[in-house]
């Protein structure tokens, strides 16, 4: 029933286990996300399915077939890399054709699916240029026109986006989830920025030193990681060591605050960890002195220090709460439904 | 020759940098100026000197006037066309057989061996060292009609072998040139997006590497050229009807003739360099918005 499976992969660079008793099954036309930090092994995952890595054990399935020692040019899959990797000495039309070329398609037959591919990615009329009369996103659109072209079972992209300013990124990431949804293909996704994998993934993959950290949906890696690196690593998040006083109302003592959360908590001591929209400016609540205030337009992110721990927090911008000036003392609310709890060492 | 010609070349792309408004110091710029161009001067006729007299002399055959004499007898020598067109074969056979050793090689160690790289530019380098004589005779022994592979027991055979030492001789010149080719264009990324659109290793070489390294190839080829033209020591040792051992057998045994072909190998071989650069030329303007 799944579409991609990929089971108990391994690779060793020498003594180095770079990827470890990966495990991930992906349904046909869903959109995956590897996510992670530079060195977590999620590009060699990609290269692995691509077929340009060996896995030292394991075996990597599509469509029930066992595909694990095929080589990447028998694979048929799409690929499209950083670094855009164009053939310069061939035209855009070319570049996009090559597949079919090389798979011997006609030409009556090829040169339609090049203008569907070209009419597609929006660039119907440039056909006829060579690459470096593209700009960078363009050209990264022709990629993912030539990479489609085939028709592949399946699309890898190896941080594509990373090499793009920062809005040509948001409008191709978008670009590419439609096209996505449009064709049904099933996709793989690499990159290193969680705002790109949270806004067009289906899932994500959390990677830390070769392994699936968690594997869940956007909403679900954001608001319940699994693992502390899952919380760290996607997006922000405050950590605050209290005391518990009464462990049935959840009264607890942050730095000289005392606040009741209204669920039961272990006795002893506790980390309570909560994202910045967690906090709310209040009238009473913990106390906290505000350091800086950074005006990001639809939000106001504050940041502030209760007793000595820093926490940073977000306002709407035009909300009903004054913006805090630096250096003015706050009282802050915490939502107990966003906080994630552990018993303190 | 070609010491000159870079020296030259230097000299006027230094010109146009401070014409351009490039770093120029105010003090002292004439005096530095005077000097160049006196050392260009003092090196221009270092070079060109002993070229014009022999291009003087080549013309005096007729006595007291100046004609092609020489030339035209250079020229209607039958051996002078069987030499020189056996020479162009060779080195046409040099350059198709260099370009199928030494493009796939580069490519493979620029992709997989990179950690290889030092000691195939060192191999590449050895026939810089190794006198061709030592080479030709090392062929010699190795390759004699006793040998297990008796290449100098037939013509063809000695050609074949003539051809690979030619190879050898030029191996510095047509790697490094490849090489350079090669490192302006991302092979890893290019090889890896042909192969998942389904390319076999054959269609990546002919259809994307080969194009895009085509004026590096071409400046290795046309060095070849030049090289296997003039060469002398092989060709001789190895007893083939070549351009070089012609050269040397005239020159030994007539006076206003040895002249003009020295004239005319030169001709030849500034032909080559002005094909070379004007390949690398076009293959850059095409480029040009890079």
């Amino acid at each position: 029933m799944s579409f991609l499976e990929l089971q108990n992969l391994e690779k060793s660079f020498g003594d180095t286990r770079v990827v470890k008793d990966f495990n991930l099954n992906v349904a046909k036309g869903e959109f995956i996300s590897l996510l992670g930090p530079s060195g977590c092994g999620k590009t060699t995952v990609l290269r692995m399915v691509a077929g340009f890595e060996a896995p030292t054990s394991g075996r990597i399935s599509v469509d029930g077939k066992d595909i694990t020692r095929l080589r990447a040019n028998q694979r048929n899959v799409g690929m499209v890399f950083q670094s855009y990797a164009l053939f310069p000495n061939l035209t855009v039309a070319q570049n996009v054709g090559f597949g079919l070329k090389v798979a011997g398609v006609p030409k009556s037959e090829r040169n339609p699916r090049i203008a569907d591919m070209l009419a597609l990615i929006g660039l119907p009329d440039l056909g006829d240029r060579y690459p470096w009369q593209l700009s960078g996103g363009q050209q990264q659109r022709v990629a993912l026109a030539r990479a489609l072209a085939p028709k592949p079972q399946m699309l890898l992209l190896d941080e594509p986006l990373s090499a793009l300013d920062a809005k040509v990124r948001v409008s191709l990431r978008n670009q590419i989830r439609e096209i996505q949804q449009q064709l049904g293909i099933t996709t793989i996704f690499v990159t290193h920025d969680q705002e790109e994998a949270m806004a067009i993934s289906d899932r994500i993959v959390v990677m830390h030193q070769g392994v699936a950290d968690q594997i869940a949906a956007p909403q679900d890696i954001y608001n319940r990681p699994s693992t502390e690196f899952v919380a760290g690593f996607v997006g922000t998040l405050n950590r605050l060591t209290a005391d518990v006083l009464d462990p049935e109302t959840g009264h607890i003592r942050i730095g000289g605050s005392e606040i009741t959360l209204g669920q039961p908590l272990p006795a002893g001591r506790v980390t309570l960890s909560a994202r910045p929209e967690a906090f709310r400016l209040a009238a009473t609540g913990i106390a906290a002195q505000v350091t800086k205030v950074e005006f990001l337009g639809a939000l106001i992110s504050v940041a502030a220090q209760i007793d000595d721990t820093p926490v940073s927090f977000v306002l709407f911008n035009g909300g009903d709460d004054p913006v805090p000036e630096p250096g003015s003392r706050i009282h802050l609310q915490i939502a107990p439904s966003r906080l994630l709890i552990k018993q303190a060492a | 020759m070609s010491f000159l010609l870079s020296t030259l070349r230097r000299r006027l792309s230094l010109k146009r940098l401070q014409r351009r408004g490039g770093p120029r110091p105010k003090s002292g710029n004439g005096f530095r100026r005077f000097w160049s161009w006196t050392a260009l001067i003092v090196g221009g006729l270092y070079f060109f000197l002993p070229l014009i007299g022999t291009l003087e002399f080549s013309l005096r055959m007729r006595r007291g006037e100046y004609s092609l004499d020489a030339y035209r007898s250079v020229l209607e020598d039958p051996r002078f066309q069987q030499t020189l067109g056996y020479s162009v074969i060779m080195a046409l056979a040099t350059i198709v057989v260099g370009i199928l050793i030494v493009v796939p090689t580069a490519y493979w160690v620029r992709l997989r061996l990179p950690r290889w790289r030092p000691v195939i530019e060192f191999i590449t380098l050895l026939p810089l060292v190794i006198p061709a004589i030592v080479v030709v005779f090392g062929y010699i022994r190795l390759f004699n009609t006793s040998s297990f592979l008796p290449m100098t027991g037939t013509t063809m055979g000695t050609n074949i072998l003539l051809m690979f030492g030619y190879v050898m001789l030029a191996l510095p010149y047509t790697y490094r040139a490849v090489d350079t080719g090669l490192s302006t264009i991302d092979v890893r990324s290019l090889t890896e997006a042909a192969q998942s659109l389904g390319a076999s290793w054959v269609t990546i070489i002919g259809r994307l590497i080969l194009p895009n390294v085509f004026g590096a190839v071409m400046s290795g080829a046309f060095l070849s050229f030049a090289i296997v033209i003039g060469e002398f020591t092989m060709a001789s040792l190895l007893n083939r009807p070549a351009f070089g051992p012609y050269m040397q057998i005239l020159g030994a045994n007539r006076a206003y003739e040895p002249a003009a072909l020295a004239v005319i190998a030169f001709a030849i071989t500034w032909a080559c360099m002005g094909l070379l650069s004007l390949v690398t030329r076009i293959t850059r303007v095409g480029r040009a918005g890079k």
